[in-house]
C-alpha cells in the first residue's frame, strides 16, 4: 500500500510538472508579447521593462526561465490580470469557492439521486420502470446543457416566475465574504434578515444546480445500473442466492457492496465533466464562479488569466482524481492486489 | 442465458452478419441508425435542399413566426429571424457545420488516435510509460477547457475550433486504442501468430486491428457526441462559428435576446443538437449492446 502511494505521488508530481511546463510554454504561445503575457502589466515603460526582464530571466535560457517561473508560482506571484490589473490569485480566490459550492451541490444531488434510481432500475430491466429510467437516463445523457438550462428558464423564470433566472442571492441582501461559500456566509453572517437571504439564496441555486446536476446524475444511473447488472451474473450472487437468502439480503450483503465501491472512482472522473458544464452553466445563469471569469477572460483576450485558471482547475480536477483513486483502492482488496 | 432449441441448428455467419442480427433486434438502435443516417443525408445534401439562401435578408419578412401560427407562411416552416433569414434553410445548412464537421473531426481524431495508440500499444518501457503520464495528463483536462485553450490560442473561428476539437478529442482516443491493444497482445492466438513467424506490423494489422475495430466503434460514437455538444458549445459562447455562420449552437445565441418574441428560435436549433447527439448515443448503445451479445452467443 505504501508502494501504491508513493507510485501515485509520483505520479502527482509528475504531471503538475507536465502541467506547469505546459502552462509555461502558454506564455509564448500566446499572442503578443511574452512580458506582458507573463507580468499581466498591460504597459510596460522601458526602465521597467529592462528590471523585468532581468527578475524573470527573459534573457537567459528557456530552463532558467522555467524555473523562475515555477518560483513565482511558489511564491504566489500570479501576474497581474489584462482586464483590472490586480493579482491574479487574488481574483482567483474570489470565485472559486462559487464554483465549488456549485459543483458540490451538483455532485451530491448526482449521487443522491443517481444511485438509488441505478439499483431500482437494474432489478428489472426489461419491465416498465427499469426502461423509463434508462429511456429518461439517455435523453438526459444527450441534452445540450445550455439549452436545457434555457428551456427551465423559460419556463420556470419567465413562464412561471418562481425562481430569478440569474445570479448568487439578491441584491437587497449584503453578506459579509468570510468563506467565500454563500450558504455558510450566510450562516455566519450575524445580520436580521439571515432567514430571507438564506431563502432568496436557496431559490437562486436551485436552477443552476438542477442544470449542473443533469449529466452526472444520468451517468450515474448508467453507470450503477450496468455495474448492479454484472454483479447479479456473478456467480457469487448464485451462491448467496442458493443459500436461501432473499432478494433484498442478497442485494444488501452482497450485490451493493461489490456494485457500489467503483462509484467511488466515479466521482474523480466526474469532476472532470462537472467543471466543464459548470462553465457553461455559469455563463448562463451569471453565476460569479470561475468558469464564467475564465470566458470573460477569453473574450478579453486576457492571456494571464487564461493561463492561471487553467493551472488552477487542471490542479484541483487532478488532484480530486488522484484522490479519490487512492480512496478506491484504500476501499477495494481488489484492486489493491493489482 | 442459454434457450432450449428444438432443432440444433448451426449459426455460421459472418461476424458482421450476426452484428447485425443482434443490432437489428433493439428497436431504439435501428431509430437510432434512421436518424443518424438522415442526419448524414442532409449535412451532405443540405446546400443543394435549402428552399432559400440561408444567408438571404429578406427585410419585408422580419420575425415571420412558423407557418403553425395564424400568421405564418407556408414558404417559411420555421418563419424567419430578425434579419429576414429563413429559419429551415439555417437549420438544413447548420446540419452541414455542427453534424458534418463533428464527424469530420472525430474520424481525423480517429485516424491520428490510432496512429499513436498502435505506437504506444506496440512499445515497450520507458517509451510506453513516458505516454502513459503524458496522456493522464492531458485526460484530466476538461476537453471543453482544453479547446476553449486552443481556441484562445488560435483566435476563434470554425477551423480553429474543429482543430481544437480533434486535439482535445485526440488523448481519450489514444488511450482508450493503447489498452485495447495492449489487451490483445496479451492473448493466445497473438503468441501463435507471433510464432507463426509475424512481425509487429503483421500482428497489428491482421490480428490486433481486427479484434478491435468494434470497440474502436463505440468509442467512436461516445467521441462524436461529445464533439457536436463541443462544437454547438463553442459556437454558443461565441468562441466557434461566428456570427453570420448558421451552426446551430450559435444560432441559439444569436436568438437569445429574441427568446421573448421568436421562441421557436430558440427551440428548434436546440432540438436539434439534442436530436442528433441522442441518435448518436443511441446507435452506441445499440452497437455495444450487439457486441456483448454477439460475443455471448
Amino acid at each position: 500500500m505504501i508502494v501504491f502511494l508513493l507510485r501515485r505521488l509520483f505520479l502527482l508530481g509528475t504531471v503538475l510538472l507536465g502541467l506547469s511546463i505546459f502552462a509555461f510554454a502558454l506564455g509564448y504561445l500566446f499572442p503578443g508579447d511574452p512580458l506582458q503575457n507573463f507580468s499581466g502589466l498591460r504597459y510596460i515603460d522601458s526602465t521597467q521593462r529592462d528590471l523585468l526582464i532581468s527578475e524573470y530571466r527573459l534573457d537567459q535560457s528557456y530552463l532558467a526561465q522555467y524555473l523562475a517561473f515555477l518560483e513565482r508560482i511558489i511564491a504566489g506571484n500570479w501576474g497581474l490580470s489584462f482586464a483590472s490589473q490586480q493579482p491574479l490569485l487574488q481574483e482567483i480566490w474570489q470565485v472559486l469557492p462559487a464554483t465549488l459550492e456549485l459543483t458540490a451541490y451538483a455532485l451530491l444531488l448526482s449521487f443522491v439521486l443517481g444511485v438509488p434510481f441505478g439499483i431500482l432500475a437494474a432489478i428489472k430491466p426489461q419491465g416498465v420502470f427499469g426502461k423509463t429510467i434508462s429511456g429518461l437516463a439517455l435523453i438526459g445523457y444527450s441534452l445540450p446543457i445550455f439549452w436545457w438550462a434555457l428551456l427551465l428558464i423559460m419556463f420556470f423564470c419567465i413562464g412561471l416566475g418562481w425562481f430569478p433566472s440569474g445570479g448568487r442571492i439578491g441584491v437587497l441582501y449584503e453578506i459579509p465574504n468570510v468563506t467565500g461559500f454563500i450558504m455558510l456566509d450566510i450562516m455566519y453572517a450575524d445580520v436580521s434578515y439571515q432567514q430571507a437571504a438564506f431563502h432568496d439564496a436557496l431559490t437562486h441555486l436551485i436552477l443552476p444546480t438542477l442544470v449542473l446536476a443533469t449529466y452526472p446524475t444520468t451517468v450515474m444511473i448508467r453507470f450503477v445500473r450496468d455495474a448492479m447488472l454484472e454483479v447479479w451474473d456473478q456467480n457469487y450472487i448464485k451462491t448467496a442466492k442458493a443459500k436461501g437468502l432473499n432478494r433484498l439480503q442478497v442485494l444488501y450483503r452482497h450485490g451493493l457492496r461489490n456494485a457500489l465501491l467503483p462509484v467511488i472512482r466515479q466521482i474523480g472522473l466526474q469532476f472532470s465533466a462537472l467543471i466543464t458544464l459548470a462553465m457553461l452553466t455559469e455563463v448562463i445563469f451569471s453565476w460569479p464562479g470561475i468558469g464564467r471569469w475564465l470566458i470573460d477572460s477569453i473574450y478579453q483576450r486576457n492571456f494571464p488569466a487564461i493561463q492561471s485558471g487553467l493551472m488552477i482547475i487542471s490542479t484541483l480536477v487532478i488532484t480530486v482524481n488522484m484522490l479519490t483513486e487512492i480512496l478506491h483502492t484504500l476501499f477495494n482488496p481488489l484492486a489493491r492486489k493489482s | 442465458m442459454a434457450k432450449f432449441r428444438l432443432y440444433l441448428e448451426e449459426n455460421n455467419r459472418s461476424p458482421l452478419a450476426q452484428l447485425w442480427r443482434e443490432f437489428s433486434r433493439q428497436h431504439s438502435a435501428l431509430v437510432g441508425l434512421t436518424l443518424f443516417a438522415s442526419f448524414l443525408l442532409f449535412s451532405v445534401i443540405a446546400p443543394f435542399i435549402t428552399p432559400h439562401d440561408p444567408y438571404f435578408q429578406a427585410d419585408n419578412l422580419l420575425l415571420l413566426p412558423p407557418s403553425w401560427a395564424p400568421d405564418g407562411l407556408v414558404q417559411y416552416p420555421f418563419g424567419t429571424d430578425d434579419l429576414g433569414r429563413d429559419l429551415l434553410s439555417r437549420m438544413l445548412k447548420g446540419t452541414t457545420y455542427t453534424f458534418g464537421l463533428a464527424l469530420v473531426t472525430v474520424l481525423a481524431s480517429l485516424m491520428a488516435g490510432l496512429a499513436l495508440g498502435a505506437l504506444a500499444g506496440m512499445s515497450r518501457g520507458v517509451k510506453s510509460s513516458f505516454f502513459n503520464h503524458l496522456l493522464d495528463l492531458v485526460l484530466t483536462i476538461p476537453s471543453l477547457l482544453l479547446a476553449i485553450i486552443i481556441v484562445a490560442i488560435l483566435g476563434p473561428g470554425l477551423a480553429n475550433t474543429a482543430w481544437a476539437i480533434i486535439l482535445a478529442l485526440l488523448p481519450q482516443f489514444v488511450h482508450g486504442i493503447r489498452n485495447a491493444i495492449a489487451d490483445q497482445l496479451k492473448r493466445d492466438y497473438v503468441t501463435a501468430y507471433r510464432l507463426d513467424g509475424a512481425n509487429n506490423w503483421q500482428v497489428l494489422t491482421r490480428v490486433v486491428i481486427p479484434n478491435i475495430w468494434e470497440k474502436i466503434t463505440v468509442m467512436s460514437s461516445m467521441a462524436l457526441s461529445t464533439a457536436i455538444l463541443d462544437i454547438a458549445a463553442l459556437g454558443f459562447l461565441g468562441l466557434g462559428a461566428q456570427a453570420p455562420t448558421a451552426e446551430w449552437g450559435a444560432m441559439i445565441s444569436d436568438s437569445m435576446d429574441l427568446i421573448y418574441v421568436a421562441p421557436a428560435s430558440v427551440a428548434v436549433p436546440g432540438l436539434l443538437i439534442f436530436a442528433a447527439v441522442l441518435s448518436v448515443n443511441l446507435l452506441g448503445d445499440g452497437l455495444k449492446v450487439a457486441i456483448q451479445k454477439r460475443r455471448e452467443s
